[in-house]
């Protein structure tokens, strides 16, 4: 196979790269490891009020849009980069691309295979369009070959277990490293109760659970009425490695909490926090308004542990230096974008080293790597909210074009 | 949000070119990223003409240069924009294909904010920068060191460009003088590249960092300069500090010179200051009228890496300008009929993208128009229409055709914007569509109350308009119109007397296929509880 530009990763990043490079005349091949294109961002939910609340969710669904159209975009679900060389300016790729499992033509999302599944996310619904699929690392069948329960339920057959993965040639002028961030694992800051005490979720959980309508206040006594958020967990944070801000926690916490009063009026949400970033225009005003809804704490808690009541508890440092401990509903751990841990070994392969916070390329967002022919886009290079990524692939995309022409016209190598 | 005002009408002129080049980029703004812009444009095969007062003369080879020189009027459409400016020797109008706002920001010192006049020992940090950079003499300190202290967003918000700004002085500040520097703030802005470690290094380096909660501090003029009174956040202990030196920060202003274009793009009218609206629809430095681009101060761009970022993106909106006048898949252009016309101008007023012109009567560029029907449903005198999507019968048609196929539930005619609702309700799944017979129309703005009645009377039990969130309309305001136009449909409806609890408006994103399903269904027991009587 041959195109102009590979692309690692499906997500916003890798998709509005492809968007932009068809638009200048450039083919291009998505690889994307999942079974299903859009990443992270297909996770989130919209988090307007009665107004737009500018979270760069639904961009998403424009560029799918986009792409799905576009005849100059190509896609491989469920693939991945085993090996690269560089000849004469020219990539060759060996790609890996397992076989569908549920085929989504066949399968009519009655979701009785993820009744009898016996591994929890084994099977799993896509949060965008309910089509399930199969995430073979988890599954027993590729383990052990004893279960296969999902198979024999479903009554249309659209579930094929046997098959290993294929591997492709591709062959490619240009490299556009496009493979995303994983959230940081609150398991890395104990004190914060994450697995430990009930009722402690991430944000990237809360803005899912939304977005699958699958947040449940509860009624009367047990009704979820207080929710504190707790900022720069696995941001801005040296003694773990993560000496950096994340750039989008601000903002995607005082969104959830301001869409929580939104949508269930006793909700009174908290949030913790060092400093407030900037992410809306006339930001002066756009704070005010979110005070008058959130309670604003300046303080990160030092501990959570299970209250007398067995809801979680803070201990944080008040005003006047006194020890504060306060019981909410739900405590949701504002997590920050870390490397994934797949970029060390993509930058193996393809000769990128690791800048100083451990993303890909280099520093002030820059979408060149240093590697010649490589290009790196949205935050596999460093945290981005939906709209920088977006920006950020705009650029990639320019370079990378200019790259192409320098090489159709000899100035390259 | 608002629509633009009766008196905002700029009148575009010049009628639709008849050849178009996009060869030719007028970039207004002579500082680092309009010279940067040029070296790329005309690195990227294009003709620069390149307007404002710049210190560098070294502009890249084919670049034309204009120095004071003041943009008046942009007339025209992309590809043939016909723009004057004016000089101190009279006024001339040049053609060009595409017209880039590149001008920095107006750094305006927020003095009046903070109670306090510039003074020798009290300045801006735009001063301050030109000082250190050019190796100027610094105000002798009054002991051992050089006490600076920066406010830093203590009145009115920062951002973390202003805080790289900041760092960079300090270091400056640090290599000419023994300086102890201070920053008074409320927010550290750190959330770009690099800057939370040099927020941390310029810490360890001995710069304090007062931060400050509710109560700022109090200035108190002294004979030669001002104390500052504050109570310390952490310590909670009441101070005084006597800077040698105040440095004050800036608000980033968008330049008064917007203004033509602001004038150019009748949306604007809602999003100035700035060219580009906040929306995420308009993606990198685009804005609402093909061939306007906005950079940096022209769209609230301020990071420390945002100029190479805009820069960027502005050399591919100039190499991926969509000239199709009939893009497949969408309504012709709007056709005004000259009979009908009676020059209002409400079409020219209203137009998001500022694609109509005016010359004897209204005339519509078919590139710059995103077919978003607004105009055709707010002319008074019905006289523009847009011609179906090629193969597609014509709205009515559409309208009677789904409600004769419809069988029972399904006698909802739903208007669905094809950038949200259309799109949620392909991913809610089969089940919810037998409730209701899709109509997909490009702008919930476009609907019009004739279009509802007609479903009604084609017998509908009830209609949906769905359209994008207020601030998420990729034609601006067609989401505030047909909320309006809504309001008005629900008299009318009275007055036919049709229950309007048959009608409902909702705004919804296309990633929330909840919200849709949710709104059908109230919209199904809202028809079910009205009485059986009712026609």
């Amino acid at each position: 196979m041959k195109t102009d530009a590979v692309i690692i990763g499906g997500g916003v990043a890798g998709l509005w790269c492809a968007g932009e490079l068809a638009r200048l005349g450039f083919q291009s091949l998505i690889v994307e490891k999942r079974p299903y294109a859009g990443g992270h961002v297909g996770r989130y939910c919209c988090k307007a009020t009665d107004q737009c609340q500018r979270c760069g969710a639904c961009l998403l669904e424009d560029v799918l849009a986009e792409v799905e159209k576009s005849d100059r975009i190509n896609c491989l679900l469920r693939a991945n980069v085993l090996t690269a060389a560089r000849t004469d300016g020219l990539f060759s790729l060996t790609l890996s691309q397992l076989p569908t499992r549920i085929h989504p033509d066949t399968c009519n999302r009655c979701g009785k295979c993820l009744d009898v599944c016996p591994v929890p996310g084994a099977l799993e619904r896509s949060p965008s369009d309910n089509t399930i699929f199969l995430n073979e690392e988890s599954c027993l069948f590729y383990k052990d070959g004893t279960c296969q329960a999902c198979a024999e339920t479903c009554r249309e057959n659209a579930v094929t277990l046997e098959g290993s993965a294929g591997e492709l040639q591709v062959n490619a002028r240009v490299v556009v490293l496009a493979s995303g961030f994983k959230a940081f694992d609150p398991l890395e800051k104990p004190r914060f109760g994450y697995g430990r005490v009930p009722g402690v979720i991430t944000g990237l959980e809360l803005d899912t659970m939304l977005r699958t309508d699958n947040f449940d206040v509860g009624q009367g006594e047990t009704e979820i009425r207080s929710v504190g958020f707790i900022q720069c967990v696995g941001s801005r944070d040296p003694k773990i490695g993560r000496n950096y801000c994340s750039r989008v926690c601000c903002g995607y916490a005082l969104r959830l909490a301001r869409l929580l009063r939104h949508r269930f009026p006793g909700m009174e949400p908290s949030m913790f926090y060092m400093d407030i970033q900037t992410f809306d225009r006339d930001f002066e005003r756009r704070l005010a308004e979110a005070s008058r809804e959130v309670r604003l704490i300046r303080a990160i808690p030092a501990e959570i542990r299970v209250g007398s009541d067995n809801r979680p508890e803070l201990i944080y440092q008040g005003p006047n230096e006194q020890r504060v401990f306060e019981s909410f509903d739900v405590v949701v751990l504002s997590v920050g974008i870390s490397p994934d841990p797949s970029l060390a070994s993509l930058g193996e392969v393809f000769g990128v080293g690791a800048n100083q916070d451990s993303f890909l390329g280099r520093e002030h967002d820059d979408v060149c790597t240093g590697s010649s022919g490589v290009f790196v886009a949205g935050t596999a290079q460093g945290p981005k909210s939906i709209e920088e990524t977006v920006s950020h692939a705009i650029r990639t995309a320019g370079e990378a074009a200019s790259y192409l022409k320098r090489i159709d016209r000899g100035e390259e190598s | 949000m608002k629509v633009p005002p009766l008196e905002s009408i700029f009148l575009n002129r010049a009628p639709r070119p008849e050849v178009r080049d996009l060869h030719r980029v007028l970039v207004i703004g002579g500082d680092g990223t309009g010279r940067n812009l040029a070296a790329r444009l005309t690195r990227e095969g294009f003709e620069v003409l390149l307007v404002g007062d710049t210190d560098d003369l070294q502009l890249p080879p084919g670049a034309g240069l204009l120095r004071e020189a003041t943009v008046r009027e942009v007339q025209g459409f992309v590809g043939g924009f016909d723009v004057t400016f004016s000089f101190s020797s009279g006024s001339a109008t040049e053609r060009v294909g595409l017209v880039v706002a590149a001008q920095p920001a107006q750094n305006v010192p927020k003095y009046t904010d903070y109670g306090i006049h510039p003074a020798e020992r009290v300045i801006s940090l735009s001063e301050l920068e030109a000082v250190l950079r050019s190796g100027g003499a610094l105000i002798k300190p009054r002991g051992e060191r050089l006490h600076v202290v920066f406010l830093c967003g203590l009145a009115g918000e920062s951002d973390p460009g202003l805080f790289a700004r900041v760092f960079d002085a300090i270091d400056n500040l640090c290599k000419t003088a023994v300086a102890q520097p201070y920053v008074f703030t409320r927010h550290v802005k750190v959330a770009a590249s690099g800057l939370e470690r040099r927020y941390r290094e310029v810490r360890e380096g001995g710069t304090l960092f007062f931060k400050f909660d509710a109560a700022g501090p109090v200035f108190a003029p002294t004979p030669d300069g001002l104390t500052i009174i504050f109570t310390d956040p952490l310590l909670g202990l009441e101070m005084e500090l006597v800077p040698d030196l105040l440095v004050v920060d800036e608000y980033h202003q968008p330049p008064s010179s917007l203004k033509p274009l602001l004038d150019a793009i009748p949306s604007a009218a809602v999003t100035a200051p700035f060219l580009q609206p906040e929306s995420t629809r308009f993606s990198g430095v685009r804005t609402p009228k093909v061939g306007i681009l906005a950079l940096g101060a022209a769209r609230d761009n301020f990071g420390p890496d945002s100029a190479e970022s805009d820069i960027a993106a502005a050399v591919v909106a100039a190499s991926t300008l969509n000239l199709d006048e009939n893009p497949p898949g969408l309504p012709g252009p709007p056709v005004i009929d000259p009979a009908k016309c009676t020059i209002c101008l409400t079409c020219v007023r209203l137009c998001p993208h500022g694609a109509i012109s005016f010359q004897k009567r209204a005339d519509v560029d078919a590139v710059s128009c995103m077919r978003c029907g607004i105009c055709a449903v707010e002319c008074p005198m019905q006289a523009i229409t847009l011609a179906p999507v090629a193969g597609e019968p014509d709205i009515m048609s559409k309208i009677a055709a789904g409600l004769a196929q419809a069988r029972g539930a399904g006698k909802i005619t739903a208007f669905l914007c094809t950038r949200s609702a259309a799109r949620a309700m392909e991913s809610a799944g089969a089940r919810i569509r037998e409730s209701f017979s899709p109509i997909v129309v490009p702008c919930a703005g476009t609907v019009d109350p004739l279009h509802i009645l007609t479903a009604f009377r084609e017998g509908a039990s009830g209609v949906l308009v769905a359209g994008c969130h207020t601030g998420n309309c990729a034609s601006i305001y067609g989401t505030v119109l047909a909320a309006g136009r809504a309001e008005q449909t629900r008299l009318m409806l009275e007055d036919a007397g049709v229950d309007p609890g048959r009608f409902m408006f909702t705004t919804l994103a296309s990633n929330t296929p909840g919200d849709f399903i949710r709104a059908v269904l109230k919209l199904e027991r809202n028809i079910q509880g009205i009485a059986p009587s009712e026609s």
